[in-house]
Formats: C-alpha cells, structure tokens, sequence
C-alpha cells in the first residue's frame, strides 16, 4: 500500500501511547520507586538499596517466596495436567464431545470471584459440602478446614484457580492436537505400534510447541494470581496463601508502602523472567519443532 | 489416551472369521467410548458442580443454609416470594446498579478495544514502518509482564490525574492496550489477499478509507470474538476497581460482590444469588457467541 511515512504511526498512535505510559514506562518508574521509601501521602525520600535489604532480611519475604514457588509447583502441573487431559477427551469425536468442550471451558469466562465464593462456601469447615461429604461417605472423623489451615490453603487456592483456569489450557491443547496430521498416527498404527506408543513417540513430541507455550502462560498466570487470593482466603491464614503478586498489592495499597512493593514487584519480574528464560534455554531439550 | 488391554489375538486363538475380528473390534471400540464418556462426565460434574451448588443455595432460604447434613432442596422456591434472595440483592444491596455499572465499563472499554486494537492491526499487518518489528515484539513482551509489576506506576498516574473514582483507570488503560486485541487482529488482517487493497488504491482510495471500508467489514468474525472477549475479561474485572473505586454508587458486580461478602460473610443465600447475578449475563453471552469465543482464545494462542 503507498502512504505517508507518518501514516502508520497515526494507525499506532493510541495503542502506543498506552502501552508507552500504562506498561512501559511504569516498568522503569517502578524501579525507581524501588529506591524510596513513599508512603504516597508524603514525598518519597530516597534510601537505596534499603527496601532490597529489608526484602532479604525479612522472613515475611521468605515465606511469601517460598509460597510463591510452592504455588507455581503445584497450579502449573495440575492445571497442564487437567488441560491435557480434558483436550484429549474431547478430541475422541466422540458424540456431545463439543458440547463437554463448551462445558469444559465455561468456569473460564465467569468471575473468579462468584466461583471462588461458591468454593469458599463448599470448602467450608463445619457446613461445607465437601467436609460433610468426607464424613458421611468416606467416614472421616475431623475433616481439615481447607481454607482456615495454613497447611491446606495455598492448595486449595491452586486448586480452585486450576479448576477455573483449565479449559483454556484445553483449548490450546486442543487446537494443537487438531494439527497434528492424522496418517501419521495411522501409519504407525498399521505398522504395529500400540496406542499407548503413538501417544508417547508420536502426540506429545508433535504437540510439544504448544505444551511450551502453556507451560509459559501457566507460569505467567500463576505468578500473578491475585483475584482467586482475594476472594477465597484474603492470602491467610497469616500469610499461609500470600504469593508474591498478592503480597505486592497489600504492601502497596494496603499499608501504603510504595518503595517496598515496588522492591517487590522487581523480585516478581526477576522470578518470572528468570523461569521464562529458563524454559527457553530448556527447550530445545523436548520440544520438537517439525 | 485409553487402551483397554492388548487388543491383539493370543497364540491359543489360531483363526477368526473376518466377522469375529469386526465384532472384536466394535466390542471393543464400545468398551473405549464408555470409558471416555465415563471420565467426560465426572469432569463435567466437577466442573458444573459449584455452579448448582451455588444456583441451589440462591433458592434457600437462610435458615436452610446451616443445616447437618447439608440439603439439597431450593427452599425459597415453595414460599410466596420464591425470588427473594435475588430481589434483596438487587435492590436492597444495588446489584442492579452494579449490573449497569459493569455493563457499562465493560461496553465502553470492549468498543474502545475495537478501535484501537484494528487501527494498529491494520499498520502492523499491511503497513511497513520504522521499527514496527521491534514495536510489535514489545507489544507481545507486555503480556508477560504481570500487573503487579506495571500497577503502582499506575495508580500513582490516576492518582495524579484525579481520575479516582471514575470509570477512567477502568476504562483507559484497558482499551488503550488491547495487546492481546492487536495481535489477534494483526493476524487476521494478515491473511487479506493483496489484490483488495491494490485495486482501492488504484481508485485513489486513502489508508483511512482502505481500512474503513475493506478491512474492517472483512474482519467482522474476529472483531466480534475480540469484542467478546474484551467484554467478558472487563466485566470480571477485579484488581483495578479493588484500587480506583471506592464510591459504592460506582462499584462494578465483582467489587459489589467482595464487599457484600466483607459485610456480610456467612448470608450464603444472598452471596450466592449475587455471584448469579454476576456470572448468568457472561454465560449467556458464552452461550450466544460460543462460536467467536472459542476461535478468538484459540488464535490468541496459535498463529
């Protein structure tokens, strides 16, 4: 197409300026309010490496980042695993099988908050469902409370976020099995391989482009869960369910510590780049790119 | 994937007619079909479960709640105001308000998302500009950046702006990086034949007029599931309105719902009738445009 030179900028120009001021720019600005101590009704006065030193001195920090990692550990095999398996289910062709995929995927599209409190109110100690359940059928005598126990929490919290989370995993699964070319699977089927084989020497390598991308968004996703934290346990009992992005927002516009969430929010960035990288460096050990 | 045993004939069975073999086969193509729809629907029932749970106990009424061991019975239903919980909370606790309040930001900003996001799709996808590689790679970098990185910044900004307590913070940023919106586009703007656009340019037709006229009414499919889904994610929308609203004649359903659960923390009835009203508009919505939606998370992912 001939235009102007400017032409295209023009084009750009509101989605750029956007991006320039509310993520962009901040990525700087956050960095050096790092270096403050602000509590945003008074000037921020600059005190260096202070919030980085207090950050690494305080068992908070080590908790939360230990909850951080215990988080990811949990929520992203289980959500990839759910994903996984619900894309397979449904790509058998199976009768309904389209109307399980719209199943499937509805928890996605609904506020987290709604389904977190009918989690909150099923997970509930005395009159929740599911404790109820455990002693009339399974006969367990005190049932833990899933939400008030600091050893429970973080999971139920990943639980509830992998369970509202996985039909789209399913999806991306799913679109990457539809790729992949049918006769292969039949040609080694006719050549005497077991299902089972083509599934392992034949689907996962082939789909390995698209476990990598939802191993990354899986990992983005549980670095910055706040919503489900905020609706289900509040990142408690203390703070057995406080993750770094959680713990992030109640420095900053809870106790109003600008220059320590913003340390925060750097170690955040250092957490997810340093995972994200490392993938990629990992990468060219299983995913196959045909 | 399910396989039943080893499907293979044994040493001790010599020979089986051709019918035996396809017998065999369907018997066990039948034995694989129950297996899947077995486990189809126990993760059906999983993941429908809380929405019954919850569509159940909007029915009781709050002494129902309470019970040992739990009831199953829509209690309200059989009393003279069977919707009670519903109208309690959206007239008494302004959920109605809310509801417009939600329907409101998440219009303005999904709208605004079209605009923006199909503007820059069309550069990024048929123009050629200085930087525009780099441009668009930072526009995919962003959404790996988590929120909590970017949000102080920004709420410094709004704070500065005066723009607290309004729809502003909602709105503005939203719209104005539709990363997600412009990728989506830019791919679909992408796959236009070349010819279209030569033959309007031969006519003398402007860039403007290029995209307003040709490739906008082309991409109407993608639009529609990039208006979807912009829609959906604002209408659920928490963080920003946890941070920018504190006025309670402006607050969104999600921020209606967490502060009705702060006040009131064990009126079960009335918190799930409110998640209801919170989740049936977008399951409706997923309902109509299943289709659009599907497809527009799909290419999110995949080129």
């Amino acid at each position: 197409m001939r235009h102007a030179k400017i032409t295209p900028f023009l084009f750009i120009a509101p989605m750029l300026i956007g991006l320039l001021v509310f993520r962009l720019l901040p990525i700087g600005v956050s960095f050096g309010i790092s270096f403050t101590s602000w509590n945003i009704f008074s000037p921020p006065q600059w005190i260096g490496l202070d919030n980085y030193r207090t950050m690494v001195q305080s068992a908070a920090f080590w908790e939360v980042a230990r909850n951080t990692v215990v988080f990811a550990l949990v929520f992203v095999p289980l959500v990839m695993g759910l994903g996984l398996s619900l894309a397979l289910l449904v790509n058998q062709k199976l009768r309904g099988s389209t109307f399980f995929r719209g199943v499937f995927f509805m928890p996605y599209i609904t506020s987290i908050v709604a389904v977190a409190l009918a989690w909150k109110w099923i997970l509930a100690t005395r009159f929740g469902l599911l404790n109820n359940a455990l002693i009339d059928w399974f006969g367990v005598q005190s049932p833990p409370s899933w939400l008030g126990d600091p050893s429970y929490a973080l999971f139920a919290v990943a639980f509830v976020l992998a369970w509202q989370s996985a039909g789209f995993q399913m999806l991306l699964f799913l679109a990457g099995l539809q790729n992949i070319d049918e006769s292969i699977k039949e040609a080694a089927l006719i050549d005497g391989a077991s299902r089972r084989q083509v599934f392992r020497h034949i689907t996962l390598p082939l789909l390995s482009p698209i476990t990598f991308f939802v191993l990354i968004i899986s990992l983005i996703a549980s670095s910055q869960t706040f919503e489900v934290t905020y609706a289900l346990t509040g990142g408690g009992p203390q703070r057995a369910s406080t993750t770094l992005a959680f713990y992030i927002y109640q420095n900053a516009f809870v106790h109003f510590q600008m220059g320590f969430a913003s340390a925060l929010a750097y170690a955040l960035l250092l957490f997810v780049g340093g995972l994200t990288l490392l993938n990629f460096v990992l990468r060219r050990r299983w995913v196959h790119y045909g | 994937m399910a396989d039943l045993g080893h499907g293979g004939a044994g040493p001790d069975v010599p020979r089986e007619s051709a019918a035996a073999v396809r017998r065999r086969t369907r018997l066990r193509r039948m034995g694989v079909d129950t297996l899947i729809y077995g486990f189809l629907l126990v993760f059906a029932f999983i993941t429908l479960f809380p929405f019954m749970w919850m569509l159940i106990t909007s029915f009781k009424l709050p002494g129902d709640v309470f019970r040992i061991p739990p009831s199953f019975r829509p209690s309200m239903l059989w009393t003279d105001t069977p919707f009670g919980n519903y109208t309690e909370v959206l007239f008494r606790f302004d959920f109605l308000r809310y509801a417009g309040n939600s329907l409101f930001v998440a219009t303005i900003a999904a709208t605004g998302q079209l605009v923006t996001c199909s503007l820059a799709g069309f550069a990024f996808a048929r123009m050629h500009f200085f930087l525009k590689n780099v441009l668009f790679a930072l526009l995919i970098f962003t959404l790996l950046i988590p929120i909590e990185i970017t949000i102080i910044p920004e709420f410094l900004l709004m704070v500065r702006l005066g723009w607290l307590d309004t729809y502003l913070p909602l709105i503005v940023p939203s719209l104005m990086v539709g990363a997600f919106g412009t990728f989506l586009l830019t791919e679909y703007f992408k796959t236009v034949p070349a010819s279209l656009e030569e033959a309007a340019t031969i006519d003398g037709a402007t860039p403007f007029q290029i995209y307003r006229h040709i490739f906008l009414p082309l991409a109407t499919p993608a639009l529609a599931s990039l208006f979807v889904i912009a829609f959906i994610t604002n209408w659920n929308e928490l963080l920003r309105p946890v941070l920018y609203i504190s006025d309670r004649n402006l607050r969104t359903l999600p921020l209606g719902l967490t502060a009705l659960q702060g006040q009131y923390e064990s009126s079960w009835t009335l918190l799930m009738a409110g998640s209801i009203i919170s989740i049936l508009p977008m399951i409706l919505v997923y309902l109509a445009a299943q289709k659009y939606i599907i497809r527009g998370f799909i290419s999110s992912g995949l080129k």
